[in-house]
């Protein structure tokens, strides 16, 4: 088979999986349930043999023209997008598997499998999408997937805002996207990578307002600072979303799109990105440390880490060596955003076991003494919990992340010493977060009676995404078994500090102080260890995340909804009103006109047959 | 001669058809009808149709008008009732009226087209019976069969008409 | 020879299919408005018959024939409905026969 073939089978697989499953099987919830998984095999297995086989092409098909503005649907499979559609076919796969267990007792089955699969279809095409336009597509509709599957407890008001937060705030960074596509289609007059590419080597681009623009695009889908607010509350969704969408690959894509275009960039851009990934690693950072919700915990890591991968694009991107066909800022993100979906995938599905196991039980400062009930969840969040502090040599977190932290030595140590703080925070708060919720006494009923979930659909991804953490670091050398020689393009441009003596002792000092703090702090009591003893900080830290929440509905209640309200009032009385039911009122007045006519007098009717007949008979006679 | 004849019977027919018009009484209606016709049947004599002329007395005069005046008598008419024409009624007619005159002056403006006055010279073809027969025996036979088979139908109608209908009360 | 051309006859004709239009128009009684109709329809051979006559033709005149079979058949007919109306509504008047209205 070729290999445009297969990408075009992985691709659609999903898609014929959701639509059988909304047209056929919306009460079968396990038939839907095993379209679903099937299909989200089918996709890594077709992920991994085009990612493994060495296949990079190019191919593309019109889809319609407009005179001359022709809009194409095509692949472009090189080592990018080889190692995405290794990632979200591997851990899509996982988390299709631990659904299995985790929602089986669901009564909505049947609606969220085929939430899951419209969504694999929509990452999948913006992984394989060669311009901006079909990406743009692909992006609204992985945006529309998310909406659709944070809504799944749709019997809940706070799911509900919560779902049309993060699709409106979506759409907000989508709004300056879609400028960005239309003004690069303007000067450029193509939006396909491969022709942008040619265009602007030789470092001839023409605007700083291009790329900051399409910069928005991943201020939204990555919830970057300002509008990151949607991801907290993007947890109301059931747990395996939240792995899936809000972890490993939606958030990504903002990423996997940076990388894209980023011959596109200019320095002052890169500057810009660079602050914004840093500041929104820091925000996120001190706002999980007084998090009581498992969940939330996990969603601030995500913004604090996403902000670590934007950060390193903004860092590095600027600098190509020549002949390579990535930068280093781009090969460092990606590296990080490989490491970071496989252990924030394993956090999250940890997490969800533990909820599973607790009997729906969020609130960490409820459960504990989970080490003894579920031992295997326990290791595998310790692993994963390792992996994202940055345990040297043995976790692929520790890889992944100094070489950030070394770029950002050799570039611009402000940022430097603003990411090793964050990187003390995110040991603080994992710490944090796994002493309370496994070891000391249960603290409450659900706690004491966990139990571990399935071994075949709960437990065994867990395992998977385990050993991927710890072996998926290495990219060469005797233990890269993982990666192979297959994404060469861009594992090659990767910074490799980890020679240097100096970083491996940053890392112990950081795992060190960060997880020692933790450690005294909280003393697996009821209370939160850092507001008793350092209320001030703690005041401190709430107020940050609140004040942000306080300042956004100020703004939507003011000015969003007056101005939604003078929308309302055009489009009610103008438009349907006025024009709408004018016009057919119009044609009614005709009708009225008609009915006069019928007044059942004989005479009348002569009249009018008089009228007809003089008309004739002038036009006759020439008298008109 | 000729002249004074037919202003004659003209002024006649004209007379007569306003009197149908303009009178109350139905009866005396359709008697000035009557005498139009004999009116329309001495124009027809001036046009050396003559026997369409005894056709029109005979059937038209004699057949229809009798039939008028037959189905007046039998619905019973409350004498002559003396409605007064209404006000909205002269003024329609009134206008009316004037529609139609400016009809005929246009046709009168285009008279110049029509051929000039001379009767007498242009006779191809008279109006015998011989000839009569010649078209409608041959050119027209089929309009013949087919008025014959018009005349059937209405025969029948009239026949189905004039039965009473029982149990109809709900068309009022 | 007489000065009397195709013009008169078919003024004539014309004059009297007017009247016999405002006649319809005006009258109330159904009777009189069918004896206009009537009218109407001798107008029309008059305007026949005298343009077969001035171009020469027979079709004019043959024409005649049918439309006098044809009016005869007419009035059996109408006639025949105005009696069946007359005994539904007791009434001839056109006023009173408004069932159609709206």
């Amino acid at each position: 088979m070729e290999p445009t073939q297969i990408a075009l089978y992985t691709l659609l697989s999903p898609l014929v999986s959701a639509v059988v499953i909304a047209l056929f099987f919306r009460r079968n919830g396990t038939i839907a349930a095993t379209i679903s998984v099937a299909s989200a095999a089918v996709v890594a297995a077709g992920g991994l043999m085009l990612a493994y086989g060495g296949h990079r092409f190019d191919a593309s098909m019109e889809w319609f023209r407009f005179y001359d503005f022709g809009m194409s649907l095509g692949f472009k499979f090189d080592d990018l997008a080889a190692l995405m559609i290794a990632i979200v076919g591997v851990v899509g796969f996982c988390v299709h598997l631990f659904s299995l267990g985790y929602m089986a007792d669901d009564e909505a089955k049947a609606r969220f499998f085929g939430g899951l699969s419209i969504f694999m279809f929509s990452m999948l095409g913006i992984v394989l999408a060669d311009n901006l336009f079909m990406m743009f597509v692909f992006w609204e509709l992985v945006g529309f997937s998310s909406y659709l599957l944070i809504n799944h407890y749709c019997l809940k008001q706070s799911a509900a805002e919560a779902s049309k937060k993060a699709f409106i705030v979506n759409r907000v960074g989508d709004f300056g996207f879609l400028i960005g596509i239309l003004m690069c289609y303007g000067v450029y007059g193509t939006v396909n990578f491969s022709e942008l590419a040619m265009a602007t080597t030789g470092g001839a681009v023409v605007a700083t307002a291009i790329p900051l623009l399409l910069f928005c695009g991943a201020l939204g889908k990555s919830a970057q600072m300002p509008l990151h607010i949607w991801l907290p509350d993007a947890m109301e969704g059931p747990t395996p979303v939240s792995a899936l969408i809000h972890a490993a690959t939606m958030v990504a894509a903002g990423i996997y799109m940076l990388c894209r275009i980023e011959m596109l960039m200019v320095a002052d851009a890169l500057q810009v990105i660079m602050w914004v990934g840093t500041v929104t690693a820091l925000y996120a950072a001190l706002c999980a440390v007084v998090q009581r919700d498992i969940k939330k915990v996990l969603a601030y890591s995500t913004l604090s880490q996403l902000g670590y991968m934007v950060a390193a694009f903004g860092l590095g991107a600027g600098q190509t060596d020549s002949g390579a066909l990535f930068s280093v800022g781009a090969a460092a993100a990606m590296f990080h955003l490989t490491t970071h979906a496989f252990f924030k995938a394993l956090l999250f599905l940890g997490s969800g076991s533990v909820i599973h196991g607790c009997h729906h039980e969020q609130d960490m400062f409820k459960m504990g003494g989970l080490i003894k009930k579920m031992p295997l969840t326990a290791i595998t969040m310790l692993i994963g919990g390792l992996a994202i502090g940055g345990l040297p040599f043995v976790t692929a977190g520790f890889f992944s992340k100094d070489a950030i932290l070394h770029l950002a030595q050799v570039t611009n140590p402000a940022v430097f010493g603003i990411l090793v703080f964050t990187a003390v925070l995110t040991t603080f708060y994992m710490v944090r977060m796994w002493k309370l919720t496994f070891l000391g006494a249960p603290r409450s009923d659900s706690a004491s009676h966990a139990h571990e979930g399935g071994f075949m659909t709960m437990q065994l991804p867990l395992i998977i995404l385990a050993v991927l953490s710890i072996f998926g670091g290495y990219t060469h050398g005797a233990l890269g078994f993982v990666y192979g020689h297959s994404f060469e393009g861009i594992w090659s441009q990767i910074p490799h500090p980890e020679s240097l003596v100096g970083v491996v002792i940053l890392s112990l000092a950081i795992l060190g102080i960060g997880g020692g703090l933790a450690w005294v702090l909280y003393p697996s009591g009821d209370k939160d260890g850092l507001e008793t003893q350092v209320p001030g900080a703690f005041a401190v830290l709430t107020l940050l995340k609140e004040s942000f929440d306080k300042v956004y509905t100020y703004y939507v209640a003011k000015v969003q909804d007056r101005f939604a309200m003078l929308l309302n009032f055009i489009d009610q009385i103008l438009i349907a009103g006025l024009i709408i039911r004018g016009l057919a009122g119009f044609v009614g007045l005709f009708g009225l006109g008609a009915r006069a006519l019928h007044v059942g007098s004989l005479h009348a009717y002569v009249y009018w047959f008089l009228l007809g007949i003089v008309m004739l008979w002038g036009f006759a006679g020439g008298l008109f | 001669m000729s002249d004074i004849i037919f202003h004659v019977f003209a002024f006649l027919t004209i007379g007569s058809s306003v009197a149908v018009v303009i009178n109350h009484n139905a009866v005396n209606s359709a008697l000035a009808f009557l005498v139009g016709l004999f009116g329309v049947a001495g124009l027809f004599v001036l046009l050396d149709s003559f026997l369409l002329a005894v056709l029109m007395i005979l059937v038209y005069a004699g057949a229809v008008v009798a039939l008028f005046l037959f189905i007046i008598m039998l619905l019973d008419m409350k004498g002559g009732e003396r409605k007064a024409f209404s006000k909205p009624t002269a003024i329609a007619g009134l206008i009316g009226a004037a529609l139609l005159a400016v009809c005929s002056t246009s046709l009168a403006k285009g008279f110049n087209l029509l051929p000039p006055a001379d009767a007498a010279s242009v006779i191809p073809v008279g109006a015998t019976l011989r000839n009569y027969a010649d078209q409608l025996f041959t050119v027209y036979l089929l309009p013949v069969q087919v008025v014959g088979f018009l005349l059937l139908i209405a025969m029948l109608g009239v026949i189905v008409l004039s039965k009473k209908f029982e149990g109809l009360e709900d068309v009022k | 020879m007489s000065s009397i051309g195709l013009f008169h006859y078919l003024m004539v004709a014309t004059l009297m299919f007017s009247i016999g239009f405002v006649g319809v128009l005006i009258r109330k009684n159904t009777l009189v408005i069918y004896m206009c109709l009537e009218l109407m329809l001798v107008a029309s051979t008059i305007a026949l018959v005298a343009f077969s006559r001035f171009n020469g033709t027979m079709d004019g005149n043959v024409f005649v024939f049918f439309i006098l079979t044809v009016a005869a058949a007419e009035v059996a007919v109408g006639l025949a409905i105005i009696v069946a109306l007359f005994r539904r509504r007791q009434t001839v008047q056109v006023e009173e026969l408004n069932a159609l209205k709206n």
